[in-house]
């Protein structure tokens, strides 16, 4: 039964009770996502191109690195920032408590920064052989590293919306999505047009199965749970959250899909790098919608 | 032992004495409360009614924000309450994001998360939790669920076709328990909340990160 059905057959209305908490993950937790997604996902790019592309991947290691390090710098900047008691960040790792993937990914999240730190100097020092070993290393931790705020999501038991399967595909998704607008963007002259054309590949298929999950998850998601019908809500029609949604979906998926197909047939880099920015800015959107709806539910 | 609390929604009259001596021990900060009594009104005028449901901590068996939370600061205690440990806790808010009952949040002051602990303090000295001496009617009843003599113990029995829980599918196993509750008061989906539902109009809001 839809939720409005539920409503109407009760017609039962709350007279006295304590307000809403509102919103608890704030955006700084939508940063927190977006920023893990680049910085992962040029990682898993350059392991690609070195393979598919290697003149061009080679002239790439150091931006990369560099690209990564930052980001993920952000995604742990912001993390901390959420968090309010932030001097006490050290209980993490001198107080774990292993069921909870808050700890797993600070701990794989520390351990992928310091290989990042190390694949920087490495390239500076244009030690390229190591490099290109550790670089192995660094791809295989980042897909725990990007998974596991599905983990947390998924964790959250109130949140009818955040379910492993879709979010960890997800979380994959918008890494090759924003890993691959982000090399097309950093590629510059170093990239060669057939590198760039793998990367608009992958970034439109990306999006084409983020997409089709998004809508799987609007259309289908409410006939599985009466909060997940309750959540959706937020999202159709006249709820808070429908403009926001439907202009993070065109922006991220359905815009940059055209681009793309218009990129390859007029040869244009131009429009794949404006492919590239829409994704990468849509993506914030998208990650921050997904993220609010299911805290404007009433819990008790 | 396993404590639990049984409130009988027949008994409960909406007069907010537990919400108020919870405040009291607890040093409840302004704009949080670790127990509230919610009011809803069903039916149509002249054909209505209203519902009393006081809403506190489950104190769930497989409780979801122990689970989540990175330092251990909510651990369970031996006699089966989930308590939290402040001075641990980094607040993250992943058990308040976890919670399905709602029951945590963050306290302004100490900018950690804060729920009701079955009174673990009183509890420690033999003494029974704020809120169930304050009852008039005695419409909360705490024990230990593990003793069959206990007075909750008799009164799940007495009214088995009749106790609930909130949530079941969730699968948190809570160790609190109604007798009388029916969607409407369960259920916080079954009931439309309009503007000016809340205790108090002018809520101080959490402001974002480390504030303190």
């Amino acid at each position: 039964m839809a939720a409005h059905e539920i409503l109407a057959a009760t017609q039962a209305v709350v007279t006295l009770d304590v307000a809403l908490p509102g919103t608890v993950w704030p955006w700084l937790v939508t940063v927190n996502m977006w920023a893990k997604s680049i910085g992962t996902g040029v990682i898993f790019m350059l392991f690609l191109l070195l393979r598919t592309h290697p003149e061009s991947g080679k002239q790439l290691r150091f931006l990369t690195a560099a690209t990564a390090f930052v980001f993920i710098n952000i995604f742990l900047l912001f993390t901390l920032a959420d968090l309010h008691q932030p001097f006490r960040m050290w209980h993490i790792f001198f107080h774990p408590h292993w069921s909870s993937a808050i700890t797993w990914g600070s701990f794989m999240a520390s351990a992928f920064l310091g290989l990042l730190t190390l694949l920087v100097f490495l390239s500076y020092t244009k030690k390229d052989e190591t490099y290109d070993k550790i670089l192995l290393w660094t791809t295989i931790l980042a897909i725990p590293v990007t998974l596991y705020t599905a983990a947390l999501l998924s964790q959250c038991t109130a949140r009818e919306l955040w379910q492993m399967p879709a979010e960890s595909a997800q979380m994959i998704l918008a890494a090759t999505l924003s890993g691959s607008a982000a090399m097309i963007l950093l590629g510059g002259n170093k990239l060669s047009y057939e590198a760039k054309k793998s990367m608009g590949v992958i970034l439109g298929l990306s999006a084409l199965m983020a997409f089709i999950i998004y809508m799987s998850e609007y259309v289908f998601g409410p006939m599985k749970a009466e909060e997940i019908a309750a959540t959706i809500e937020y999202i159709k029609g006249d709820g808070p959250y429908a403009v926001m949604f439907w202009i993070g979906q065109w922006m991220t998926y359905i815009l940059p899909m055209l681009l793309i197909v218009l990129s390859r047939a007029s040869k244009s880099e131009s429009i794949l790098k404006l492919a590239a920015i829409l994704a990468l800015v849509g993506l914030f959107i998208v990650k921050h919608v997904w993220l609010m709806i299911p805290q404007l539910l009433p819990m008790s | 032992m396993q404590l639990g609390f049984l409130v009988d929604l027949h008994l409960c009259m909406g007069c907010k004495g537990c919400e108020i001596a919870c405040k009291v021990e607890n040093e409840v900060p302004l704009s949080t409360w670790r127990l509230r009594v919610k009011y809803v009104d069903v039916g149509t005028f002249p054909e209505t009614k209203r519902t009393f449901t006081p809403l506190r901590c489950n104190h769930c068996e497989n409780a979801p924000c122990e689970r989540i939370c990175p330092v251990s600061a909510l651990h369970y205690l031996d006699n089966g309450i989930v308590n939290i440990d402040k001075e641990r806790c980094i607040g993250c808010a992943g058990c308040v994001m976890a919670c399905p009952y709602g029951a945590i949040y963050i306290d302004p002051i100490t900018q950690t998360a804060d729920k009701c602990t079955y009174c673990a303090h009183r509890i420690a000295s033999s003494m029974m939790p704020a809120c169930v001496v304050a009852c008039p009617v005695e419409a909360n009843i705490f024990g230990d669920l593990d003793d069959a003599a206990s007075n909750i113990s008799k009164y799940i029995q007495r009214n088995q076709s009749n106790v609930q829980v909130r949530k079941p599918e969730k699968g948190t196993n809570p160790h609190h328990y109604y007798v009388g509750g029916g969607n409407v008061s369960l259920n916080p989906l079954a009931s439309q909340r309009n503007e000016g539902h809340n205790l108090f109009g002018k809520i101080t809001t959490l402001p974002v990160g480390g504030h303190h």
